[in-house]
Parts: C-alpha cells; structure tokens; sequence
C-alpha cells in the first residue's frame, strides 16, 4: 500500500475560527470521543499484552500442542478445534500448534518489530529532516535528492534487494539477524518519508513569528530547535508517528506474505494469516461433521492486525480533529 | 514564473531519474550469488559454472557493465536476460501490456468513485454516510491487502464460482472477456486504492473549508454544497492530483502481491522473479520503469497543481 | 518410545488386493468420498485415501475422448524458463519437453526403459559403444524427415567443455556421436556404462532439429506443436495430428496451456474454481480442500524422492559421531510423515533408497530401530559429543522442510541442546548454502535406479556427495555390484550398502515422499512413473478427459 492516506487532519464541524489562527498554541488537553476511547483501550490492551502476555500463555510459540501438554499423540493435530481441555482456545495451526498463545506471542513480535522499525525511522528522518530545514540550501538539497530517489522505488521491491543482498550475513544468531534486518529495513524505508515531513514542517516554523524573535534575540540554533521548533511540531508529528506505525505493521506484513518476514518459528501475525491460509480454504468445504478451525487459525491473526491498526487509526483521527492547525496541514 | 516553475520541475525530475540509474546499479551489484549459478542449480559443477559465466559476459568489470547497460539504455536497447537468453525488451513487452491494461481499468473505475464518494463524504462531515464512508475505509486501509483478495478469490471464486480464480489471459479473449476474467484483481485493487484516495478527498476538502475565503463564502450565506464543488473542489485538487500520482504509480509498481495471488503476469511479478533468478539486467530495466513511472507521475501532479493554483496562474 | 509401522493401509501394502477390492467398490456405484470414508475409518489418511481411489478409478476409467483444451499450472516460471532441453532447469522446463520434443528411449512405469525415436539398441561387449537403431517415418512440426543427423546434433551438444549442458555430468564418459547411416547412430565411450539407454530417457535428451539455434521457436517431434512461448507468461501447444505414435489414439487434448502459479494456495483456488486442471506441487496442507472439492483430485504417485538434513561430515559438528547419532534420536520420523506429509509417503531410515524402488530397496536397511525416537539416548550422546548447539541452514526446498527441521529444534530443546535455524531463500540456495555451511537441507528426486542414487549421493568422490561421508567399503560395493550379474549377489551388495548408509552417513532422511499433485477429476490417462511430478512428465501423449 502507498503511505499517502489521511495524514492531513480531518476537521471537525463547530470549530471556532480561533483555532486556525496560524500562532494559536497547540492545545495541551486532549479529550478523546468515544470511539477515541475504545480505541486507546485496544491499543492499550495489545501493548499490555506484548509486555507481559507471553507470561500468561498455556503454550510457547514454539510449542506443539500434544506433547506438551497431554503426552497424548493427536491422530492429526493439525488445524483442531478449540479445545478448553487442553487449553487450545482457537483451536491449532496448520503444524499444530496453539493458536492463541502464538497470536499473544506474536503480538510481543509485532508491536515490538514495528515500533522498533517506526521509532527508527523517526530518529533518522526527525535528524536528517530537521537539519535540512535548519541548514538550508546544501545540505537540504543533496539530503532531499537522495530521499526523493528512495522514494520512487517501490517498498516492497527495495525490501526484497535489500533482504536479498544481506541474509547471507552472519552476526549473531538467525533469529536476532533477520530481526535487525527487518527493523532496519522499515526503519530506513521509512525515514525517507518522515524527512520530508520533518523537513516541510521544520521550514514552516522557521518562518514563524516566534522563531524569528527569538532568532533577533540572539538565541543559538540549538536552542530554536529544542526550544521552538520541536516543541510546536510534536503534536503532528505524533499523529503521523501512529499513521507510520499501521504502515509499518502492514509492510511487514507483506514481507511474510512473500517469505522474507519474521523467520519462524518465531510468530507475528502476517506470518500466521499467511501459514494458515490453506486452512481459510477448508473452511468453504468443511468436510461432514467438522467445525472449521482452519479458517480460525488464519482470520484470528488478521482480526489482530486489523484491531490493533484500525484502533490506532481512529486515535489518529480523533487527535488531528481536535489539534487543528496551520502546521498540520504541511504533513502531506 | 508558472513557466519557470515547471520546467525547473522537469529539470529536477531529469537530475532524479540519473541519480537513480546509479543507485540502481549499485543495488543490483550487492545482490549476492550470480545468474550462472542460480541457472545451473544443485547441478553445478565447476567446468559448467565457468562455461556458462563466460557465455553470459558475467566476467567483465563493472564500470564495463555500467556504461555498456546506460548507453543501451539511452537507444532504447535493454540488454538480454541472464537467465533466459530472451531479450529484456521482449520480456517486458510479454508483461507490460497487461500491467497498463489493469492500472488504466483500476484507475478508471476508483479515481471517479473516490472523487465522489470523497465529496459526498465532505459534504455531510459527521453525519451517518459519512461515518459509514469513513469508517468503512479505514477498515479497509488496516487490513492486508492479500487478505482483501484471499477472501475475495474464495468467496467470489472458489465458493460461488461467479468469478475465476486466478486471472489467466489468453490473448484472444474480447475486452469485455478480459474485464470478467480480471474481476477479482480490479475488485481487490479498487478497494484498496480507492480507500485510501477518499479519505485524501475528503481530507483535502475539509481542509479547504477552513480557509478564510471559505468561511467568507459561510458567511455570506452560500449553500454549503455550491461551496464545495465551485469553490472547495477547485482547491483541493493540488493534494487530490498528487494522491491520485502515487495511487498509480502503486499500481504499476507496488502489485507484486495482487500479481502473486492472483498469477497475474505482470511487470511487478516480473521484476520479483529477476531478483530470484539474480537476471540483473532484467531488475535494473524493471527498476528504471518504476522510478521513471513515478517521477514522470509526480511531475505531472505537480504541474497539475501549479497550474490550478490562481496565485500561481496570475501572478501579482 | 519406538515407531512403529501405521497400522492402517500405505502406499507399500497397497496390494492387488486391495486396489482390486477398491475398484470393485467403485464399479458397483460407490462414490468416492464413501470409498475414502472406508479406508480412512481402517486408518488411512486422507491423502492416502484420496490417492488410492484416484489410482483405482484412473484403471477403471474408459479411454479418454478426444478433443478439449486443458490448463496446467507449476509451482514455479519465470524469465528462465526455456525450450533448450540442454538448459532445463523446472519441472515446467520437462513438461513442456515432454509436449514438444521426444526422447531416444523412454521410461516404463516400472522404471525399465521402452523405444521412442530408437526402436532398438545394443551395446559391445564392454558396454563401450552402443548403437542405435533410429525409427523411420517420423516427421518434425516443420514437415521435415527425422534422421540420424538430428540425434548427433542434438545428443553433441551435451558434449565438450564449453557446453553449458545440465546433465553433463551424466555422459560425461560419451566421447562422440556418430552417424552410422540415416538410421542408425553409434555412441563412443571412453569408460563403459551399461545405463546409458536410462540416461537418454532422462529430462535433458530430446531431439531437435540438426542445426536448431532459435529456441523461441524451435520445431521438434513431440505430441503437441508450438503456438505460442512467452517465459514467464504462458506456453500454447496445439496437437499435433501428424504425430508418428500408433500404438495409441493419443495425443487427445486439442490444446495445452502451460503457465506457473507460483502461489500454493491461489494454484488450489484455480483448480477447484475449475480455471485450471493439473495443479502440480499440491501442498500436504491443501489435501483436504481438494478432497472435498467436487471436480478435483488428489493425484500422488509413491517415489523414492525425499528431504534430507544433512550434517557435513568434514566440517564441525557433522565430524562428531556422538553428535550425528545425538540428533537422528530426536527426529519423529512418524510425526514427520503424519503433520508435514499427511501419511502420503514411507517410514525413512537415513538412506536415500525407499521402497519405491522396487527390488533395489532392503528392507531390512530400513530397521524403525536403527535410530528410533529417544530422547533420553539422544541427551546421552548430545552430553558425550561435548557440543551444546547447532546451527541448520534452511531452504524450502522441499514442501514442509522448514517445519522438519523446526520440530527437530523443538526436540533438541528438550534436551537442553541449541538447534538454531537459519531460514535462507530459495534462490541462490544452491550455490551459497547447499554443501558450504555444515548442516544443511537438500531435497532429491527418486533415480531410475538404487545404483544411481547412491553413486550420485554417497560416493566418496560422488561431486554431489552432501554428507562428505568417505566408506572405502560402501564404494567397493557400489563399483561391484555394478559388474556383478547374479541378481541375488548384487541384491546382497546393495542392501549392505544401504545399511552402512543409514548407520553411518550424515544424512538424516526422515520420510521417502510421493510425488503429490492434484488434477481435475474429468482428466484421466496419467502415466506413473516415479521420477518427478505427475507420473514423471510422460502424460502429454496419453491424457485427455472422460467425457
């Protein structure tokens, strides 16, 4: 998918035209509607879940289900039905393995890998960005001609070269490789995108009445940025962090989907939609007398994505709504 | 000065598609492995290795490679594949019509839709169809877009059998023909196109909305819907042309898991496949076709928007 | 804990008997889901099942009609694909040769080989020269007579150092070609091979016109004639009605497409949804969405292929014997077969010759307590070997490998061991990984013979030798039974070979997998010959649809 969905804020009706005014203050308070509100528990409840929720798990993710649990041998332990007896509450996957423990796993494995990879890429392109607006002409034009030629190849396509070239490496075992890899690869592929922002609203605010005040102050250039400039861009750029988050997530996602993503047995959720979708097919046949857990196995991972991204979308929503503002326009 | 600005425009579009011509080579020089050895597989032995590098012109220098492949480039000549003995040229003349044919059928049917559904959506911010639009696209941008089409394929394809599944063209097949074979890819990439494209819509045309002259125009007592077609849609068009850029260029180069599901050949599928095989002249032709797509395509949005922007039309 | 043999029906006690009692089944009007339903209440799975009913009702079908057009999907296209047998690389690569082209001899069901383009052969005394004798009548696509000069042409450019030929290898010791008259053909040896009649039955030997350059559009002899090849795309082939094989009504289908669906899951989608009608590579995991389809079948034919984990005995680990003995106690060989294979396939002891191979196979190589299931041996001599990790490069290189090696991992666990896997791609696998890093995965197809098999793989100076496993014994063996002419003797031979193989080498071969793909249950006429996917590529003369 393309990055360009709606990270201009969306405005609400019945608000005054003092919020547009181009110095009015970032407000401090934010009062989330409702659907804000159930949405900041989704979030909140997956982010509790990536912390501490493979404490609480009947089963790794690693773990197949009959051994460990019942010593008992499954004539085919393969796409099960819930069971509570052996605490498989969504049933097993396509190798037999429990369901729900490795969607709370992969919850630790997706969250973390995505927001790793998002908080990279905002290290970068807030530096990069931010730098390019403050030093002007040479800097900023070699920076931006160089953003500009990774943005015109395709994510995916620049994944796969880049995954390609490097998974030969060796550093420290397979799993953390592919880890750092991954992170590094979104990072990057993302940086790209929040330099311009970085850079768009960096310039906007170099412009702006209190910077050049405190420029004929005499204020240093670090002081503008600490002071001045990062301060008044927080709140947009807060907003477009959640937005590059749900990019992340997604882009990661596809990586599973063509075999380059999280290395197993090591679940995230775009690996288990994409493992189990033999099992999603079973599900238009189900054979007599079958209850089709194969189609859990495979629509339960995706039910997570979708949760988790839709949730931090409408935060997203809620938040540019209510913030208004000149700067949050020059986001796109 | 609207003059100046576009060809300063196509001036930096040209500097961009050279600096991505090096990073292009430089890229596909990382790739490890070469072609011989993917070609010949478990059955190398080394006599066959070195036979076949020979034979495929694998052991000249780079810069060598690099000036022969620009300077082809730039006659139109995009070299022979590695893997299969088969021109470039040929190869992506077997793929590229049918990527243009989707795009331009995809963008035929989302961008009018979007547009739309993005004003209606705009006209009644808060209301219920507007929940409904908005809500029902953000749903949409959340989930994998091979989820979107697995589910269709089996829905549509497999369980009512309405539709087929895998988007196998003939060549013989009429226009209408191609449309009802393509059904299920067109459905999954408008979907997913046109998701994102209305909320940028509605997004760009309620940010208009809260321009001064606008709230002038309130005041005034203009009808809200008269405002937003002649005044609000006017203004927008800058962001909506530019979203509309990158929804293409996703569809020409972004497809590569629409073509996989759907076995699709296409020019994204095909420059996945030049990465397996390491047939490095085919990725970088592919990657060149992308990057041109996409700067030619923001070049054309951006002169879009200069030139429906009055203030930069009638300068003061 | 031992394995024991499945007490249900496989593929290897699928008797006479029992395909007669199936097809009388099918003959009184039993469907073929009640049929399944039998044999899987006595224990059989449901690709096993659905495989043996396939079998059965194939022989009852009536002869394919003429006429129809079919679609055949693989698993794998792309750019490379090509008409040049010398540069075969797919098994798409081998199906379009079999549409397009013909061999000197071909393979039989059971392995043994029949004429194609030869009638006759026979080898000198030494097995040193072979001549052949060349069928007459027989036309190319272009209208042109069929001579010796095309064989010498074609069969030369397997030949010298400079040809870039894939099966090389295996005439290697060919030093000419040479025309005896329009007719006959003589092949010169430097050292003698009485298998080469087999050889040329092989992928890579087809005949093409003398002087063939264009192989976008080359002419040959085959069932069917080019229409249309765009690599990566499609291939069109049309009947050829010209075609020089009496013996049959065949070919009947009127055309054929060739394409890849390199997706697992959209390649099952499009046979059920009836878009195509051979999916080949079906995915053990899909085998009970094609069962339950209505219009679609299992298609699997038991071989001698099979996935190996191989611990490279040069390198560390696979040089500490504590170690290789350590890890064939962890693998679930029975788990293997029932979650990744879905009981499609035999019981494997570590050595690359299985039942499939007829009188070659010793059973008793194949002992379930050579090395069964036993964590506690395991720890014992994973603890004496003095290591307390290792790591495995993975390819998917055989359906299900990479879920293999993780159920090994999971049962190094337990015993405290670090197994780490190291999943690499597909592509460049060959040359980067396979036989460089010191555990490794491979995956083979079946041979025509047991002696080829275990040159090709175990030979100490074998280029393909994987495990680097040098047995001064095991190569005297193998060297003479190829001079030993009493069949008892050279069975003796080759079953202590065998035995030395699975106690010894480094390779862990935990199941002997079928060739398993699915088709639409109209089309019938398959061939099965084990050497690769549907029935080893031979259908294209002999398949059409029922009605």
């Amino acid at each position: 998918m393309t990055d360009t969905s709606a990270t201009t804020p969306t405005e609400e009706p019945g608000k005054t035209i003092y919020d547009e005014l181009p110095d009015a203050p970032p407000k401090k308070r934010l009062r989330l509607s409702w659907v804000g509100k159930i949405s900041a528990f989704v979030v909140v409840f997956w982010v509790f879940v990536a912390l501490f929720g493979t404490w609480l798990t009947p089963y790794s993710e690693r773990d197949y289900i009959e051994e460990d649990r019942t010593g008992e041998f499954f004539d085919d332990p393969t796409f099960m039905v819930p069971n509570a007896e052996i605490s498989s509450y969504l049933g097993t996957d396509y190798t037999g393995r429990d369901v729900f423990s490795r969607i709370i796993w992969g919850a630790r494995t997706t969250i973390g890998i995505s927001f790793a990879a998002t908080l990279l890429a905002y290290f970068v392109g807030i530096t990069l960005g931010i730098a390019a607006a403050v030093a002007g002409r040479w800097i900023d034009a070699v920076l931006s001609r160089i953003v500009d030629a990774i943005l015109t190849f395709p994510n995916i396509m620049l994944g796969l070269i880049v995954i390609a070239a490097f998974s030969g490496q060796v550093f420290f075992n397979p799993i953390s490789d592919a880890i750092i890899l991954l992170v590094g690869l979104a990072g990057l592929v993302y940086a790209a995108s929040v330099f311009r922002i970085a850079r768009a609203l960096g310039q906007d605010i170099m412009v702006q009445d209190y910077v050049e005040a405190a420029r004929a102050r005499g204020e240093g250039l670090w002081w503008i940025i600490t002071r001045e400039v990062l301060p008044n861009a927080a709140m947009p750029l807060a907003t477009d962090f959640g937005l590059r988050l749900v990019f992340v997530i997604l882009f990661i996602s596809s990586l599973s989907f063509l075999g380059l993503g999280v290395p197993p047995p090591i679940a995230d959720w775009g690996s288990m939609v994409r493992e189990n979708l033999s099992g999603l097919g079973n599900g238009f046949f189900p054979r007599e007398g079958t209850i089709n857990a194969g189609a859990l196995a495979s629509v339960a991972p995706a039910l997570a994505i979708a949760s988790l991204t839709i949730a931090i979308n409408l935060i997203v929503d809620d938040i540019s709504a209510q913030s208004g503002g000149s700067l949050a326009k020059k986001m796109v | 000065m609207m003059w100046n600005m576009i060809l300063r425009r196509i001036g930096v579009g040209i500097v961009l598609i050279w600096v991505v011509s090096i990073l292009i080579f430089v890229l596909t020089q990382v790739l490890p492995g070469d072609a011989a050895q993917i070609r010949l597989g478990q059955n190398a032995t080394p006599e066959t290795l070195a036979a076949l590098r020979k034979q495929m012109g694998l052991d000249l220098p780079l810069y060598v490679q690099y000036f022969t492949w620009i300077g082809n480039l730039l006659t139109g000549d995009m070299g022979i594949s590695n893997a299969g003995g088969a021109t470039i040229s040929s190869l992506i003349g077997n793929v590229i019509g049918n990527t243009a044919f989707m795009a331009a059928i995809v963008t035929a049917i989302a961008v009018p839709l979007s547009v739309v559904l993005g004003l209606i959506a705009a006209m009644y911010p808060g209301q219920l169809l507007d929940r409904v639009i908005t809500s029902g696209t953000l749903g949409l941008i959340a989930v994998p877009d091979f989820f979107v089409a697995i589910f269709l394929i089996l829905f549509l394809g497999v369980q009512l059998g309405w539709v087929p599944a895998v988007s196998y063209l003939s060549g013989t097949e009429s226009f209408w023909q191609s449309l009802y074979v393509l059904t299920l890819p067109i459905a999954t990439l408008v979907i997913v196109v046109s998701a994102q494209m209305i909320r940028m819509t509605r997004a760009g045309i309620l940010n208009v909305m809260g321009s001064p002259y606008i709230e002038m125009a309130i005041l005034k007592g203009v009808p809200r819907r008269r405002i937003i077609l002649r005044h609000a849609l006017l203004n927008a068009i800058g962001p909506i042309v530019n979203v509309i850029a990158l929804n293409l260029a996703y569809l020409v180069s972004g497809v590569v898991i629409i073509e996989t599901v759907f076995a699709y050949p296409g020019l994204a599928k095909l420059m996945v496949d030049g990465v397996q095989t390491r047939d490095i002249p085919l990725v970088q032709a592919c990657g060149m076709i992308f990057c041109c797509t996409y700067v030619i395509l923001i070049l054309v949005a951006d002169i879009a928007s200069i030139a429906s922007n009055p203030r930069l039309r009638h300068p003061k | 804990m031992s394995i024991k043999r499945p007490d249900g029906p496989t593929f290897r006690d699928l008797g006479q008997h029992d395909q007669d009692v199936v097809k009388a089944a099918l003959k009184s009007g039993a469907t073929r889901r009640e049929v399944m339903g039998w044999l899987m209440a006595s224990g059989a799975t449901i690709g096993m099942a659905g495989s043996i009913v396939t079998s059965a009702s194939d022989a009852l079908a009536a002869t394919p009609k003429k006429g129809g057009n079919m679609r055949f999907a693989w698993d794998l296209h792309g750019p490379s694909d090509t008409l040049d047998p010398i540069l075969f690389t797919s098994s798409l690569d081998y199906g379009r040769g079999r549409i397009h082209y013909n061999n000197l001899c071909r393979f039989n069901e059971d392995l043994t080989v029949g004429p194609e383009l030869a009638t006759e052969w026979e080898a000198n005394s030494t097995a040193t020269e072979w001549t052949f004798k060349l069928r007459k009548g027989v036309e190319f696509h272009d209208g042109s007579k069929f001579t010796a000069d095309d064989v010498v042409f074609s069969m030369m450019r397997h030949i010298g150092e400079e040809s870039p030929s894939k099966a090389k290898v295996l005439v290697a010791t060919v030093s000419e070609w040479v025309k005896i008259d329009d007719h006959t053909v003589k092949a010169v040896l430097n050292a003698p091979n009485a298998e080469l009649p087999i050889i040329l039955g092989t992928f890579h030997f087809k005949i093409l016109k003398n002087g063939t350059t264009d192989f976008q559009n080359p002419t040959g002899t085959g069932p069917f004639t080019l229409k249309e090849f765009k690599p990566g795309v499609r291939s069109v082939h049309e009947r050829n009605d010209n075609y020089w094989n009496d013996a049959h009504e065949g070919p009947y289908l009127d055309s054929i497409e060739a394409f890849g669906i390199t997706d697992s899951v959209a390649r099952v989608n499009a046979l059920i949804a009836g878009d195509i009608q051979m999916c080949a590579n079906l995915d053990p995991k899909a085998i009970g969405q094609v069962e339950d389809a209505p219009n679609a079948e299992v298609f699997a034919v038991p071989s001698g292929r099979y996935p190996t984990i191989t611990a490279m005995m040069d390198k560390e680990p696979g040089n500490n014997a504590d170690f290789r003995m350590g890890i064939k106690h962890l693998q679930r060989r029975d788990r293997v077969l029932k979650v990744v294979q879905k009981g499609v396939g035999t019981f494997g002891n570590d050595q690359p010759v299985g039942p499939a191979y007829g009188a070659g196979w010793c059973e008793a190589a194949n002992d379930p307590n050579t090395y069964p299931y036993d964590l506690d041996k395991a720890k014992h001599h994973l603890a004496k070997s003095g290591l307390s990790g290792a790591e495995i490069h993975v390819a998917e290189v055989f359906p299900g490998m990479t879920d293999i090696c993780l159920m090994l991992q999971r049962e190094a666990s337990k015993v405290d061991f670090d197994l780490q896997i190291k999943k690499v791609p597909n592509d460049g696998y060959w040359g980067a990984v396979w036989m460089k890093k010191p555990m490794n995965v491979s995956s083979w197809n079946m041979r025509p013979s047991a002696q080829i098999m275990l040159t090709l793989t175990n030979k100490s100076d074998a280029p393909w030798n994987e495990a680097a496993w040098k047995n001064e014994r095991f190569d005297q063996l193998l060297e003479m039974s190829a001079g030993e002419l009493d069949a008892s003797k050279r069975a003796e031979m080759m079953c202590e070979a065998q035995k030395l193989c699975a106690t010894e080498s480094g390779s862990l071969i935990p199941t002997h997998a079928a060739y398993m793909d699915a088709k639409a249950t109209n089309l019938t006429g398959f061939p099965r010959v084990p050497v690769a996917a549907f029935g080893g590529m031979e259908w294209p003369e002999y398949v059409g649809y029922t009605s």
